[in-house]
């Protein structure tokens, strides 16, 4: 399967699980959905425990909310009557199922493609030089950041600046931190760009990796997105 | 539009986007904290106002891609949000630059701006999230703004209209303390590399 293919399939049953109006329809997607996860052959209990460990505390606060606060279902409220916490119960119901759904299109995505490198993945896809120049500038950046945050931790810890634990010397020093990490990563983005990349040749050379040389779509694909359609064709029909 | 300096400012940005909103995310606060990368961008391209657009909107969808992707999958659907808050940042908030960057800080005229354009902010983003919250989380977003919707329910308000009230009351506070933030990293970022970030002018001559 291509990226192309799967984030079309992702976006197809993404757009059925949104419109899904009722458990029957989420069940329909949820079969197409095993059927792809299952198809990669990978381990899915990490791709279902991240999803559900996504969705309980949402789906604690809304109980805590909807069946617990007010008591009845929102189509209740809209028609003025008194309603019932069952009603309440099934509309929590609906909307969890329909989230760790999302959540679950999303792993089970991933999950696809865990043995590829992120550049290979933003390679193969088909989009803009620009946005694809961008995601990759991005995915490097975060990790630029994240050194400058233990640099410059590292650094106001011994200066005395701040300590290791949660203290009040942290709230009132930490803007310090917040200023140093930006200095220091803006130091670092003016280098690359003034100096370094020109001299490397960098975004000529990441403009030549990022070039796709596989095809856009597989036969796979066509398999899995007419899957999609055809679900999202069905929970149309039903609602 | 996009030079190298440009494309590296979004980067940066939507970095600076997915790093805090993802600690904010994890340590479970009561607040966003996810767009202080696309405002950010917005006042550093100023007054370059559809650059400005385009660059803090391609750093604001790259932000909620990755984050989505990675932590928070719900957070693609608030896309409309992303483009509301940037167009008040790149048409309203960067009137401000100057008073951002003033030496030395004139604290009323620098809280007061951050204050206004932080409400505003706040009020076009909770406009344009209210009905997804409504529709994808059936008004409930896990934060403590539930119980701000809980409260309108009780009181015999519609579910659109008491996500939008809540919406109304915590999203100004969040994007206030997001614009302050912005302005406060924009002031410190270096003339250099806000000069980098503007286009060459043509020589007189």
């Amino acid at each position: 399967m291509t990226p192309n293919g799967a984030i079309l399939f992702g976006v197809l049953l993404i757009a059925a699980t949104g419109l899904a109006r009722d458990l029957t329809s989420l069940a329909i997607v949820l079969a197409v959905l095993l059927a792809f996860a299952l198809a990669s052959r990978r381990n899915l209990t990490s791709a279902l425990l991240w999803s559900l460990g996504i969705v309980a505390p949402l789906a604690a606060f809304m109980a805590l909310v909807w069946i617990g606060i007010v008591g009845r279902a929102p189509h209740e409220i809209a028609a003025g009557v008194e309603g019932s916490r069952a009603a309440a119960t099934a509309y929590v119901a609906l909307v969890c199922a329909r989230l760790f759904l999302i959540a679950f299109a999303i792993q089970a995505l991933f999950l696809r493609f865990s043995d590829w490198t992120s550049l290979a993945f933003v390679r193969a896809l088909t989009a803009p030089a620009l946005a694809k120049k961008a995601l990759v500038l991005t995915l490097s950046l975060i990790e630029t950041i994240l050194h400058a945050i233990d640099r410059a931790r590292t650094a106001l810890i011994v200066a005395g600046l701040i300590t290791r634990r949660f203290s009040a010397q942290n709230l009132r020093n930490g803007w310090v931190l917040v200023q140093t990490v930006w200095l220091t990563v803006i130091a670092i983005a003016i280098g690359r760009t003034r100096d370094k990349w020109p001299a490397e040749g960098t975004l000529a050379r990441l403009d030549h990796a990022l070039a796709a040389t596989a095809p856009r779509f597989a036969h796979v694909d066509a398999l899995w997105s007419g899957a999609a359609l055809i679900c999202l064709i069905i929970v149309l029909g039903l609602r | 539009m996009f030079t190298t300096p440009r494309l590296v400012a979004i980067a940066l940005c939507a970095a600076l986007n997915f790093a805090i909103g993802n600690v904010v995310y994890l340590v479970k606060l009561p607040i966003y904290l996810d767009s202080i990368g696309t405002i950010l961008c917005a006042l550093l391209i100023f007054p370059d106002r559809l650059a400005a657009i385009c660059c803090a909107f391609m750093a604001g969808v790259i932000g909620i891609i990755l984050t989505g992707l990675l932590l928070n999958p719900f957070l693609p659907w608030f896309v409309f949000t992303v483009l509301a808050i940037v167009l008040v940042s790149a048409l309203l908030t960067g009137r401000a630059t100057d008073t951002f960057r003033a030496r030395p800080l004139e604290p009323l005229r620098f809280f007061g701006k951050v204050i206004l354009y932080g409400v505003i902010t706040g009020i076009a983003s909770a406009i344009v999230s209210a009905p997804v919250v409504v529709y994808l989380f059936g008004g409930v977003t896990g934060s403590g703004s539930a119980f701000v919707v809980a409260f309108f329910l009780k009181a015999g308000q519609q579910l659109l209209n008491s996500a939008l009230l809540a919406g109304l009351t915590t999203e100004p506070v969040d994007k206030t303390l997001q614009v302050l933030l912005a302005a406060l990293l924009y002031r410190a970022t270096p003339r250099e590399f806000i000069s980098m970030l503007r286009l060459p002018q043509p020589s007189p001559t």
